[in-house]
């Protein structure tokens, strides 16, 4: 028994955290504001050391939640707990818990470096102990010669560091990142998500950010959350979201997804399009209707004749490392990624491999996502079902 | 500037500071006359200060002034958070309404009504004299309030709203968060509210008219009283001063707004630049 608990049970679980401890864990947490359902019986665990992030749409509830976790909202119903022991009442200054602010919220009528000391000032810290810290920290977040220098003075990127270094000056167990890049530029952007990974890791604090931003998600996060409508959908590493996605809502939401109503008619085989394709997905009853999840780069294009599907190019647009391409196969409109080159009303084949497909059940979200027709410009033009063999 | 609007200034500053500039010279004056400027003298500002009557309602005036501005900035500001923070908010449209009635009630209603109020409870009480200093100071607080919280509510909504919570999360109390973020913040529209409340108290006639009792006079009614008989030119000495101290409070809450302003300028002046920049 222990030794297949070792074999089996242990390596999955150790991807996230069987070793590591649990900082927070939320339970059966449900929110109604007027009525309206916010959060519904959401529960999920946090391990130290991570960097988890709270993805979804605006209104499905994650910044709720992280407000949950900042003392900022109650919850109706659940617990919330840290380190084993229950936090719902304990009001936000007692937490060993810090927020850096979607706007950062930095105190205007301070200077950076007594921002900064803020919250030693408030734990009445020694001055001398006061002034080391603040220009430690400073030098953490790249700001070393603007101590003096008023807040309002700085720039979008500079008061961001501001905020993060204010947030982190007491170590708190748990960082809350609200949105905190959304008011930035693509470009500085990209650099502040580099540099939140390096602090996360170099400080080893749990860091949870909330976004609806999916490629933020995917480039800085251990752990994903994805939420829609006040329920977790899916929880997991990003590559096991990308690849596989639970349902259609997650398909759609994290890149870009071709999704087809499909049947299982057997083990690793799976029915769409009027074509029987092998696939790697098991454990479905013979003849289930499922969504099929195929990504834009994962098909190939080959000659017309030689394609497991073919059908017409309606559109082509030039995205500097790839084309993407929307190709009409039956009436349903495909997005491909390819780096070939091929023309509008071209009439082409394409073909998938196994672990291009995969499989996901039947949800709510079924039917709604994964068609690109809104992308086509002749949209009533039907090619003729290439599809059928 | 065209001659034409240089002469349309001149022409206001003249209309609005003639008077101000004849009192001023005629307090000076070492004749009773209003003709005739018959020598520089302080012989007005002397007998002024020797007028124990007219000293005593002075003092009087400072003293309702100081402790109606005290009351009314307190409340006021308690008053403009406690609106601010409202979600309704057709709730704090009505609230804001009422609150600014005092304000455009005229004077003289405000007055009358706030009298009958006090003979009222004082007969109910059966009290011998119902209009004393305690009714006056009464009155005056409630016409300075609604413009302490004229000025205060702009500067709360003006605020980032995050920074309480930011303070929260940084280890502050409620209450600790406020003094230490929420003051500093509006206290600008603080001292303008104060400092409006001071200038309207001391300057009140008509509701202190009605409100004041016997044993109670201010500067304004005791001028009022006087002009029953004759304006003797003390009284310009007395004016002219408080001219100067009004001027004075108005250059510091200028200086106050000024200061506002130009922090306002330079967020402008930095989001400008940060765009050329990114």
């Amino acid at each position: 028994m222990l030794l297949a608990y070792c074999f089996f049970i242990l390596p999955a679980q150790a991807e996230r955290g069987a070793i590591m401890e649990k900082i927070i864990e939320l339970k059966n947490i449900s929110k109604s504001f007027d009525g309206e359902t916010v959060l519904d019986h959401i529960s999920l665990d946090i391990y130290d050391n991570e960097f988890i992030t709270l993805l979804g749409p605006s209104g499905c509830g994650k910044t709720t939640l992280l407000r949950m976790i900042g003392g900022f909202a109650n919850p109706d119903e659940g617990d919330i707990l840290f380190m084993g022991e229950r936090l719902n009442d304990t009001p936000p200054h007692k937490r060993n818990v810090n927020t850096v602010f979607q706007k950062y919220a930095l105190f205007p009528h301070l200077n950076v470096f007594e921002n900064v000391a803020f919250p030693l000032r408030e734990r009445g810290v020694k001055k001398a102990e006061i002034k080391e810290q603040v220009m430690k920290m400073l030098s953490l977040v790249m700001l070393e010669g603007f101590a003096e220098r008023s807040v309002t003075s700085l720039s979008g990127g500079q008061q961001q560091r501001v905020a993060i270094a204010r947030a982190l000056i007491n170590h708190p167990k748990v960082l809350l990142l609200d949105e905190p890049l959304g008011a930035l530029d693509l470009k500085l952007r990209k650099d502040m998500q580099q540099e939140l990974k390096k602090i996360q890791k170099s400080t080893g604090i749990t860091f949870v950010f909330v976004t609806h931003d999916q490629e933020e998600a995917l480039s800085m996060s251990d752990t994903i959350v994805v939420l829609s409508e006040g329920r977790i959908q899916q929880i997991g590493t990003p590559t096991d979201i990308y690849n596989e996605p639970v349902n259609a809502f997650v398909a759609d939401f994290i890149g870009e997804s071709n999704i087809l109503d499909g049947v299982m008619p057997e083990n690793f085989k799976a029915r769409f399009s009027g074509h029987t394709f092998s696939c790697l997905d098991k454990d479905f009853a013979p003849g289930e209707p499922v969504d099929v999840v195929v990504r834009p780069e994962d098909v190939d294009i080959v000659p017309k004749d030689e394609g497991m599907l073919s059908g017409v190019v309606t559109q082509v647009t030039f995205m500097g490392v790839h084309n993407e391409i929307i190709v009409d196969i039956g009436g349903f409109k495909w997005m491909i990624q390819t780096t070939e080159s091929v023309n509008v009303g071209e009439h082409i084949g394409i073909s998938l491999d196994p672990d291009a497909i995969h499989i996901m059940k039947k949800s709510k979200y079924s039917g709604v996502f994964g068609d690109y027709s809104s992308y086509s410009n002749e949209l009533d033009e039907l090619s003729d079902p290439g599809g059928e063999e | 500037m065209k001659w034409s609007s240089k002469l349309y200034t001149t022409l206001i500053f003249i209309f609005l500071f003639a008077p101000i500039v004849i009192l001023l010279v005629f307090s000076f004056n070492e004749a009773k006359s209003l003709s005739v400027f018959s020598g520089f003298s302080f012989r007005w500002y002397e007998e002024l200060f020797s007028d124990e009557a007219t000293l005593e309602s002075l003092k009087n005036s400072l003293i309702l002034a100081l402790s109606a501005t005290v009351i009314s900035t307190v409340m006021g500001t308690v008053a403009a958070l406690g609106i601010y923070r409202l979600r309704k908010k057709w709730y704090r449209a009505l609230l804001n309404t009422v609150t600014n009635i005092p304000m455009i009630n005229p004077d003289i209603i405000t007055g009358i009504s706030m009298m009958l109020l006090f003979v009222f409870v004082g007969r109910m009480f059966s009290a011998s004299t119902s209009l004393n200093f305690w009714t006056m100071l009464i009155a005056h607080v409630t016409f300075c309030l609604p413009y302490v919280i004229f000025q205060v509510l702009p500067k709360l909504n003006q605020m980032d709203g995050d920074l309480m919570e930011a303070a929260q999360d940084l280890g502050c109390t409620p209450f600790r968060a406020f003094f230490k973020v929420t003051l500093p913040e509006i206290l600008p529209g603080i001292i303008t509210g104060a400092i409006m409340a001071f200038t309207l108290s001391l300057d009140d006639f008509v509701i202190s008219y009605f409100t004041s009792g016997n044993d109670f006079q201010t500067l304004p009614i005791r001028i009022y009283g006087m002009t029953k008989k004759t304006v003797t030119p003390k009284m310009y000495a007395l004016a002219t001063i408080i001219f100067f101290v009004t001027l004075a409070l108005l250059l510091l809450n200028n200086l106050v707004d000024n200061d506002d302003s130009r922090k306002l300028r330079e967020k402008k002046k930095k989001s400008k630049a940060e765009l050329l920049e990114e």
